[in-house]
Parts: structure tokens; sequence; C-alpha cells
């Protein structure tokens, strides 16, 4: 859970999108380790009453560290969800930081279903904009927010998946946007060359994400604990010995 | 040298299997690669076929429309109808299954899809700059969630049965593979394209399903390239590539393609780019 050898981020705007569950609660969890006093971070999900209890829950450590958790309640997957998360980004964007960490975490597994059956554009344009756009329009807004200055690191993570470059019969919404996420960001490395990008594919983990999955498929993998892998995202995070724009995946390292 | 490519792909294509009796849809016909191809088809395939010319500009489509009823192949039985429509919006998908649907006969043993619409999307400025969600959904939706659920509706308007051979081509690009600086939008949307139909080849074994990468075109989509891309390295390169000659006709290209659907070979959910073959 906190094996990071006292490496730090210094004091960092740490943001975590669909942090009220699974992945990013658990990233959240363990994220405070890695935190110097001064260091914010902020929360997002829809449902504001998971995020209170999880930072009811984080705030015996976070206070001892000199930590502030602030919670948003938004609806990435609308234009007004993503402003209000930017709004509060901006608020939080006005202190010092030494890092800044974006971890574009909140997704949805979408219909699975037979390709044919995707004949609704009001279905996929819904699935899009929450799966594709708004990892654009919130990374647009952070990086405008905490824009490049010297002694400022900035990192932005995308969660991945291995099915961002390999088809699957019936996941054709999943791989779809897995796929535009991985190009996206791949384009912003290119761009960006004080930013470090990173593409991680976690592994199947203990979420509900992975119960659905179960439900639809049939098919259970071995699942491993959320922090298993939240760990070594972060060490990769702390190390920054990848090349920006990079897709890592879980069982590589 | 343009005219020794059109003759010696005459001769190539000359023995090949021409493409049946073939109900066409082609999206993006009015201008550009998708007007090249539409002209193509019309040579390749058999008297009896049946083409859906799909556009914004009922103007261009009407001329594209005539040009090819008053042709050879319009003469010998060509039938060419056409749906001005805007992909981005749902009614316009609708449009299109429904005109496939009343313009094919029982005699159709082919149907091709060639999902050529696509636009590049504000290359002028770099990734930093979309925080408009209506913008960056209005772009997924014609260049991705368009091209997604016209091929699904067409696939269920006309399902697998003997005899019937189903053909589906996204027009890909480089993009797909690699990331450019100031293209986002682009790259995003071909990335999800090519994948949208990996996943499809892998679930219908049946269908053929193919993303042809056409090569940098000499169209009014390459002269925006070269004149509005934000990244100046790449701009530079744009106008180095249209000032050499080194941009390829639509014609040169399309010729490729149209060999690839005749050879019938390629490997189903495929990326085969203009300079592969």
């Amino acid at each position: 859970m906190c094996d990071f050898s006292s490496k730090t981020l210094g004091r960092c705007l740490c943001i975590i999108t669909g942090a009220s569950k699974g992945f990013g609660r658990s990233l959240a969890q363990q994220v405070p380790y890695i935190l110097q006093a001064g260091s914010v971070v902020l929360l997002v999900a829809r449902s504001g009453l998971l995020l209170e209890e999880l930072k009811t829950d984080l705030e015996n450590l976070t206070v001892h560290l000199g930590l502030v958790v602030n919670c948003v309640s938004a609806d990435l997957g609308t234009a007004e969800g993503v402003a209000k998360t930017l709004e509060a980004v901006r608020q939080d964007a006005v202190n010092d930081y030494d890092h800044m960490l974006l971890i574009n975490n909140a997704a949805s597994l979408g219909a699975i279903s037979q390709f044919c059956s995707f004949t609704d554009p009001a279905q996929v344009n819904a699935y899009i904009s929450f799966n594709v756009s708004s990892a654009l329009a919130l990374t647009a807004g952070v990086l405008q927010a905490l824009p490049q200055r010297p002694g400022r690191k900035r990192t932005v993570v995308n969660v991945s998946s291995v099915f961002a470059h390999k088809p699957l019969p019936r996941w054709v919404l999943y791989c779809t946007a897995k796929a535009a996420r991985d190009m996206m960001f791949k384009v912003l490395a290119e761009e960006e060359t004080d930013l470090k990008v990173l593409s991680y594919s976690p592994g199947p983990m203990d979420t509900e994400m992975q119960e659905e999955i179960f439900r639809q498929m049939g098919v259970r993998h071995e699942l491993m604990p959320c922090q298993k892998s939240g760990a070594k995202l972060l060490n990769l995070v702390l190390d920054g010995d990848f090349p920006s724009g990079a897709h890592i995946d879980f069982f590589d390292l | 040298p343009q005219a020794n490519l059109t003759t010696q792909h005459i001769e190539e294509v000359a023995n090949l299997p021409y493409l049946g009796r073939a109900l066409c849809i082609i999206t993006g016909a009015s201008r550009g690669f998708g007007r090249t191809i539409a002209q193509e088809l019309s040579h390749v395939v058999k008297p009896g076929s049946a083409f859906v010319l799909v556009a914004r500009s009922g103007d261009d489509l009407r001329t594209l429309q005539a040009e090819l009823t008053d042709s050879e192949a319009g003469r010998a039985g060509l039938r060419v109808q056409y749906v001005e429509a805007d992909l981005g919006l749902p009614e316009g998908l609708e449009r299109v299954t429904t005109a496939a649907k009343e313009v094919a006969t029982d005699l159709i043993d082919h149907v091709l899809l060639v999902n050529n619409a696509g636009s590049l999307g504000d290359i002028s400025g770099f990734t930093k700059s979309f925080t408009d969600m209506a913008e960056v959904n209005s772009y997924l939706s014609l260049n991705v969630s368009s091209f997604l659920c016209l091929t699904a509706q067409i696939l269920q308007a006309f399902p697998q049965r003997p005899g019937l051979r189903r053909s589906v081509v996204n027009i890909s690009s480089l993009c797909a593979l690699k990331p450019f600086s100031s293209w986002v939008l682009y790259c995003s949307g071909k990335a999800a394209r090519d994948m949208i139909f990996r996943v499809l080849a892998e679930e219908e074994p049946d269908l053929r399903v193919l993303n042809y990468a056409p090569g940098p075109l000499d169209t009014d989509m390459q002269l925006e390239a070269r004149s509005k891309s934000g990244d100046m390295l790449l701009r530079k390169s744009c106008n180095e590539m249209f000032s050499k000659g080194q941009l390829l006709s639509c014609e040169e290209s399309c010729g490729k393609l149209m060999k690839l659907l005749m050879e019938n070979t390629y490997t189903s959910g495929a990326h085969i780019d203009f300079y592969d073959i």
C-alpha cells in the first residue's frame, strides 16, 4: 500500500477522476503517501456522497500529513460537469506547486453487445462524450489552468487498457474509446515536451467494472487488489522514467 | 508519369473479377477522394448495380449523379441515387440506410459501404486548446459515431445470406497509427475508426473489412492541412510535399483501392496503406 521508499512528488496538486470507486478510489487512498504538506488532492466523480465518505475516511491521514482534500461531484459526460470540475481546478491552482498530477481514470464499460446493435448515434455519442471527449476537454483545461512554469513538473495519466490495442468481439465501444484516448495522449506528448504523459494499463483488478465484465461475459480473470496496480502506477509517476506518450501495462514491469 | 500509371492500372485490373452487381454506398462523395471512388467503382461493377452517394452538398451530388448516369456504366444500367445529409446529425444516417434499402434489388450480390466522409477538425491549435466539449463531441459524432452507426445500420439492413458478399471500407490514414502535433482530433478519430473495424473483423469473419490509408492526396483536405496546421514543422512538410509534386492524385490512390477490392485477398480488419502495396 505504501511502498514508495519515501519518494515524493513534493507539494502537488493531484486530480483524480472516477475517484469514488474502484481504481480511482484506491489511488486516492494511496497518493497521500507520496505528497508533501501543502498538497491538494481534488477528487472527481458523480457521487458527491461517496466522495464525501472517502474524504472523511482519509481525514486522519491527510490532516496529519498537512494535505487538503477537495471533492467535486460532476458528470464528466456533460459540458457542465467538465466546466464545474475545471472551475474547482482553477480555484486550487492559485497555490504554488512543485508538481501537477492529473489522473484521467473515470470511464465506463458501455454496452457489451454485437456490433450491429450499435445503430443509435445518441447512444454512441453519449458513450464517447464521457469516455473520450471529457478526457480531452478536462486535460486541456487543467493544462491551461496550470501552464508550464520553471520548477513545476506536470504529469498526465490516461488510465488505459490492453484493449486500446487489441480488438475484442462485442466490446466495440470500450476498445474504440481506449484506442482514441491512447492516440490523443500520444499527440499531447508530441506537442508538450515538458509534460510527462503516460497511458497506463492497470490489468484486471477487483472492481465493480470487473464484476460487470463477469456478469456480461461469464468469464472471471484472476483479479488483483487495486492497490497493487496503483502502487506500480504511482512508482512510475514518481520515477518519471518512461518516454512521454508511452503505453505501459502492469504486466510489462 | 501519371498517364503511365493510369494505363498500368487499367492493364492490372483488366483481368481481375469485377465487384459484382453491387450496391455501393459512398459517403463524402461530392468531392475529393469520395468522388473519385464513385467514378472508379462505376467502371468495375456489373450492370444492375446501384450507387448511393452521400454528402452535404446537394448541388455537387447532383452533378456527379448526372455524370455517372450519362457515363458508359450509366447507359449500361447503373442506377445512381444521392442523399444530401450531414452525417454528424442522427437523421442523416437514417436517410442513408433508407435510401440504400429502397435502391437495392434481389439481383444485388454485393453490398459495399465506403466510409470516406471525414474532416480534419480544428488543426490550428494544440491538444491543450480543446476545452470545448461541444466542439469535440461534434467532431467525434461525424468522424467516429456516424462511422460506427452507419456501418451497423447497413449491416443490419443487409444481413449475411448465401450469395451475398458484404464489404466495408474505412478511409483511414497514417494518422490512425502515428501521432501528429496539432492534429489531435484527426489522429484520435482515425485511431478510433481503425479499432472499430478491427473489432468488427473479429466479430464477423464472413465480412470483408478494410482500413485503407490512401496516402497524401491532392484534395481540399490537404490544402487545409498545409495552410492551417498549428505545428509549423508539419505545415512546412505538407507545403514541401505539395511544391515538390509528391502528393498523390485521387485516381492513383483509388486505383490501388480498387485493386485491393477486386483481388479480395486482404486480411479482414487489416490496415493497408497506399505505400504498402
